[in-house]
């Protein structure tokens, strides 16, 4: 098995407020395929932006471990919807 | 197995990315050092060579010394119900380990001077600062009973880990049985390091809502446990936002 850290991808954004917010990935992948790799980042995200309706403001969650191949399945869905796969 | 990390970093004044990113790069490096000393996944790894023997404590970097010496203190407050000397096939520190790593990786985005960062690896989050001034982050903690959606928002003061089944099943090991139990669908704990947070997390999960008093004899941890019907358990001073409602309890 293989592990890595790398920066995925770099999201920076500034606000009406002036808030920069720098979204960095960095993701071990002890698994083989790359587009598990980047599906598995996106999840926190696109979750984040479900749960903001229910919640007002957050900036993360926990409990939640994004590691279960079911989850990643269920995601690769989503992202078609999204046009990100 | 793979874990997402994934780094947030806040500032009122857009600091330039050429600043950012080697201090995230550094971050990033703290990780993959910790994973190459600590992963039981890895046959070389300090910790897989001291497991089967072949590495004495001794002769072990700082770093595991100083690991296995947080995970002493650990053991000791939650009452032996975090014990990573209980664990099957020798000492597996696992429990603590990602907090520890998650919090150093923090500790280096202070070089960046910015006004928040949060380090998430897999729902265990090291923080500093806020989204803006004055204000502290805000944590959704996942509905055990259904992912897609929260069971509340925490304020966390820096440190906020969050332990239970989720979608791996009953894994956690009951250091007093042997056996995996969980007598909590899901069990969060807030404090300054995330090392300790983690293992607390861990313990609290194991042990279940009659552990919550225990961490009422430390002053700088604060516990929640969503039962599996659904019903929250925190101890007194646990920052449970209020302006948002809960799913249970």
């Amino acid at each position: 098995m293989n592990y890595y850290f790398g920066i995925l991808s770099v999201k920076v954004t500034v606000s009406k407020s002036k808030i920069t917010k720098v979204a960095i990935g960095a993701i071990n992948d002890g698994g083989n395929s790359r587009s598990i790799s980047i599906d598995q980042y996106s999840i926190p995200l696109l979750e984040q932006e479900t749960m903001q309706a229910q919640s007002g403001n957050i900036q993360s969650i926990s409990g939640a471990s994004y590691t279960s191949a079911g989850f990643a399945q269920s995601l690769q869905s989503a992202l078609k919807q999204v046009g990100l796969k | 197995m793979g874990t997402v990390v994934t780094f947030d970093l806040f500032d009122g004044a857009a600091p330039l990315m050429s600043t950012l990113a080697p201090i995230v790069e550094e971050a990033i490096d703290v990780l993959h050092r910790a994973d190459a000393m600590f992963s039981t996944w890895k046959d070389e790894s300090c910790i897989s060579r001291i497991r089967r023997g072949e590495m004495s404590l001794d002769d072990a970097p700082d770093d595991v010394k100083t690991v296995l010496e947080h995970c002493r203190e650990a053991r000791g407050a939650s009452q032996g119900w975090f014990d990573p000397w209980a664990m099957p096939g020798g000492v597996d520190p696992t429990g603590l380990v990602k907090g520890w790593a998650a919090q150093r990786s923090l500790d280096v985005l202070r070089e960046a001077n910015i006004g928040g960062a949060l380090v998430n690896a897999a729902g265990d989050i090291a923080s500093f600062g806020g989204p803006q001034e004055g204000q502290r982050f805000r944590v959704g903690i996942v509905d055990p009973a259904n992912t897609r959606r929260l069971a509340c928002v925490v304020e966390t003061p820096g440190a906020i880990a969050t332990s239970g089944a989720y979608e791996r099943g009953a894994h956690l090991i009951d250091p007093h049985s042997g056996t995996p139990t969980t007598r909590a669908a899901s069990a969060t704990v807030v404090g300054s390091d995330l090392a300790m947070a983690d293992a607390l997390a861990t313990a609290l999960a194991v042990a279940g809502a009659q552990a919550l008093s225990m961490l009422g004899e430390l002053s700088d941890y604060e516990g929640l446990i969503i039962a599996s019907d659904g019903t929250l358990h925190a101890t007194p001073r646990f920052p449970l936002a209020k302006d948002v409602s809960t799913t249970g309890g």
